[in-house]
C-alpha cells in the first residue's frame, strides 16, 4: 500500500495510537477508559475488523483515481 | 450533503462492496447495521434505477445514506457478504423493480402471488395491473383473468393545483421558452 493513501495514513495513525496506550497501561478498566471505544473486548473486534478491511483495500486501491466517472444528469436533482 | 444535513454518498456501481465494506470495517465509521435497502424508479436518468443503501452506526450514533444507480440490464453486486440483511431487501428489489443481483445467494420473487409476472414497482406498471382474482360460482373456484375495467375507471387526474416541486420551475421555463419565441415569430411574419 503507498504511503500517501489515505487510508493507510488514517488506519495507521488510530491503530498506532492505541497499541501505544496498550502497551503503556496494564490495568483493563483505565486502558478502555483512555481508548474510549467501549470495552476491551469490542475495541480488538474494531482492530480485527480493520486489519480484514485493510488486506481487503490491498486488492480495491482506492487510491488509485476514480474508475467511473458518474453520468450526466444521473444525480441531478433540485 | 443533502439539504437536510443528512450524509449522502453518491457512487458507481462498481464501487458498492468496497464502500459498504469500508464503512462497516473502518474503526472510524462502524456502520455495522444496514437500516434499509431500497430501489428508486426514475425513467428520465440515464440510468433508471437508483439503489440507496441507509446504514446506521451503533457506535458513532451516526446514519449516512449510501446511493447508486442501475437500468434493468445491468447487474449490480450483492451487498449479502457484506450485510447478511441485504438478502431479503434485494430481494424485494428484484420482485418490486427488476434489477438483477449478481452473486446473491437466494435470489427468488418474495412478495408477489405465485406465477405474478412484472415489476409492479416500475413506473411503467399500469396502476390496476394486469390480471384480477374472482372468485367464479359455476367453476365453484377462484379464478384468474385479465383485467377489465369500464372506460370512465381509466381516466386519471394527475394534476395537481399544488406545485410540488418548486425547483423545477425554471426548468420547465426554460423548456417553454423557445416555443414562445418561435409562435411570436410566426405572428409577426
Amino acid at each position: 500500500m503507498p504511503q500517501s493513501a489515505q487510508y493507510r495514513i488514517n488506519a495507521e495513525q488510530i491503530t498506532k495510537q492505541r497499541l501505544g496506550l496498550v502497551e503503556q497501561e496494564t490495568d483493563v478498566p483505565t486502558l478502555e477508559q483512555k481508548l474510549g471505544a467501549g470495552q476491551i473486548e469490542e475495541v480488538i473486534k474494531q482492530a480485527e475488523d480493520e486489519l480484514s478491511l485493510c488486506n481487503k483495500m490491498q486488492d480495491w486501491k482506492p487510491w488509485e483515481p476514480l474508475q467511473t466517472p458518474s453520468p450526466e444528469n444521473q444525480w441531478k436533482w433540485p | 450533503m443533502t439539504q437536510t444535513k443528512e450524509l449522502e454518498l453518491l457512487i458507481a456501481p462498481e464501487g458498492i462492496i468496497p464502500v459498504l465494506t469500508f464503512l462497516k470495517d473502518h474503526t472510524n465509521a462502524q456502520y455495522k447495521s444496514l437500516a434499509d435497502l431500497t430501489a428508486v424508479d426514475k425513467p428520465g436518468k440515464p440510468y433508471r434505477f437508483e439503489i440507496v443503501y441507509n446504514l446506521l452506526s451503533l457506535r458513532y450514533n451516526a446514519r449516512i445514506r449510501v446511493k447508486t444507480y442501475t437500468d434493468e440490464l445491468t447487474p449490480i453486486d450483492s451487498a449479502d457478504p457484506v450485510f447478511k440483511a441485504a438478502n431479503w431487501y434485494e430481494r424485494e428489489i428484484w420482485d418490486m423493480y427488476g434489477v438483477f443481483f449478481a452473486d446473491h445467494p437466494d435470489l427468488r420473487r418474495i412478495l408477489t402471488d405465485y406465477g405474478f409476472e412484472g415489476h409492479p414497482f416500475r413506473k411503467d406498471f399500469p396502476l390496476t395491473g394486469y390480471v384480477e382474482v374472482r372468485y367464479d360460482d359455476e367453476l365453484k373456484r377462484v379464478v384468474c383473468e385479465p383485467v377489465e375495467m369500464a372506460q370512465e375507471f381509466r381516466r386519471f387526474d394527475f394534476q395537481t393545483p399544488w406545485e410540488n416541486f418548486p425547483e423545477h420551475r425554471l426548468e420547465r421555463q426554460e423548456a417553454e421558452q423557445p416555443q414562445l419565441s418561435t409562435g411570436d415569430n410566426l405572428s409577426k411574419s
